[in-house]
């Protein structure tokens, strides 16, 4: 018995003691170990289910004859650091604060991007602390990124979608560095 | 006796619950850390703050501020309240300014005075942010608006140094002018 005290507070009165005291403290021993998991979701790394179209074809790729949703492994360790070109990131949505989205970093501070539609400008260079993120979906009411809400900052990344774990057909880790993106960017670095 | 019986008796107790099982001392201990993290990420934490961007509010250097992290992600923050919020292009970085937009808000673009009055409307889901050092502090007259997203969290209070302990009010308030004088 891990603590006795405890239990004779929970069984007290009780005509079924043992149980009640064995079940509450099964529940207590359970909900010790939620703020580890919290943790492990803040700090380590997190299932995240994929919505939408924006990063179809690569994810989601049956998004038009299916409800199912592409699940991904998020890893949070230093979230915003060491990121490159290709990678696909979850961030904040700047305009709607409480939506996670989901986008691949097409340029990092420095680059100079040609960008679509919706932007003001027809080239953008994007700020320090900041990338250029954008949707797989070249279809511009299926993703809303970065060519409709300019640069977003590397504050708000919360985690890189390392593994793709759902659909058995896609599993396996996320080879960023094979993505080769249709928007024309002129890097400021290697 | 007395030592024995407070002291000694406890600290045996704690050794036959965890001194045979190291690892078991090692999971409570894990698991305690876990709770107080979920305590700061999601209730209230005190964090130094320095610079001179918040004069006169917080002073350049020393002081601790409470922060309520219930207020994460700029819920229920009104205009006049102080936040602390990550930086936009220091990405690491831990700021603390005043909310003076919101989103819909019309605000002015760069500071009183300086010949310019353009104003800007904030964006959705964005804040305006400015220092109370007006002369000394970065804040959304350089970066723009920044969204409510970045926001950590609202300080409630300022509790060291002891002496100068004090809640943090939002000083903004409506100004009453009666058009007889």
């Amino acid at each position: 018995m891990a603590f006795p005290r405890l239990a004779s507070i929970f069984s007290r009165g009780s005509r079924y003691r043992p149980f009640l005291r064995d079940f509450s403290l099964t529940l207590f021993g359970i909900a010790t170990w939620v703020p580890v998991c919290i943790f492990i979701n803040q700090h380590v790394g997190e299932l995240t289910f994929i919505n939408g179209a924006s990063m179809y074809p690569y994810l989601n790729t049956g998004y038009n004859n299916s409800t199912r949703k592409d699940i991904g492994y998020t890893s949070k360790w230093n979230s915003f650091h060491n990121l490159e070109r290709g990678m696909i990131v979850t961030f904040w949505s700047p305009d709607h604060p409480e939506v996670l989205a989901v986008k691949r970093v097409i340029a990092l501070p420095g680059d100079k991007v040609y960008t679509r539609a919706p932007y003001p400008y027809p080239t953008a260079i994007v700020p320090s602390g900041h990338v250029w993120v954008e949707g797989d979906n070249r279809d511009r009411e299926a993703s809303k990124d970065s060519n409709y809400y300019g640069p977003i900052s590397m504050s708000l990344i919360t985690g890189k979608v390392t593994h793709v774990l759902y659909p058995w057909s896609s599993f396996g880790s996320v080879k960023w560095w094979e993505f080769k993106g249709k928007t024309r960017v002129i890097k400021a670095r290697e | 006796m007395t030592f024995q019986k407070y002291v000694l008796g406890p600290l045996r107790s704690l050794q036959t619950r965890y001194g045979g099982h190291p690892f078991r001392l090692f999971i409570a201990v894990g698991k305690t850390c876990a709770l107080a993290h979920v305590f700061t990420e999601f209730g209230y934490i005190i964090n130094p703050a320095s610079g001179a961007s918040m004069l006169p509010t917080f002073e350049v250097l020393g002081d601790h501020l409470l922060i309520s992290k219930l207020h994460r992600k700029g819920r229920g923050v009104e205009i006049g309240d102080i936040v602390s919020f990550d930086s936009v292009a220091e990405p690491g970085e831990r700021v603390i300014k005043r909310v003076l937009g919101l989103p819909g808000d019309y605000v002015l673009k760069d500071t009183p005075g300086s010949g310019s009055s353009e104003m800007i409307q904030v964006p959705a889901g964005h804040c305006w942010v400015i220092g109370d050092n007006l002369p000394y502090s970065r804040d959304s007259r350089m970066f723009g608006p920044i969204p409510l997203a970045l926001i950590k969290g609202k300080v409630i209070a300022k509790v060291l140094p002891w002496d100068e302990r004090r809640w943090i009010e939002n000083d903004l308030k409506p100004v009453n002018v009666s058009p007889s004088t």
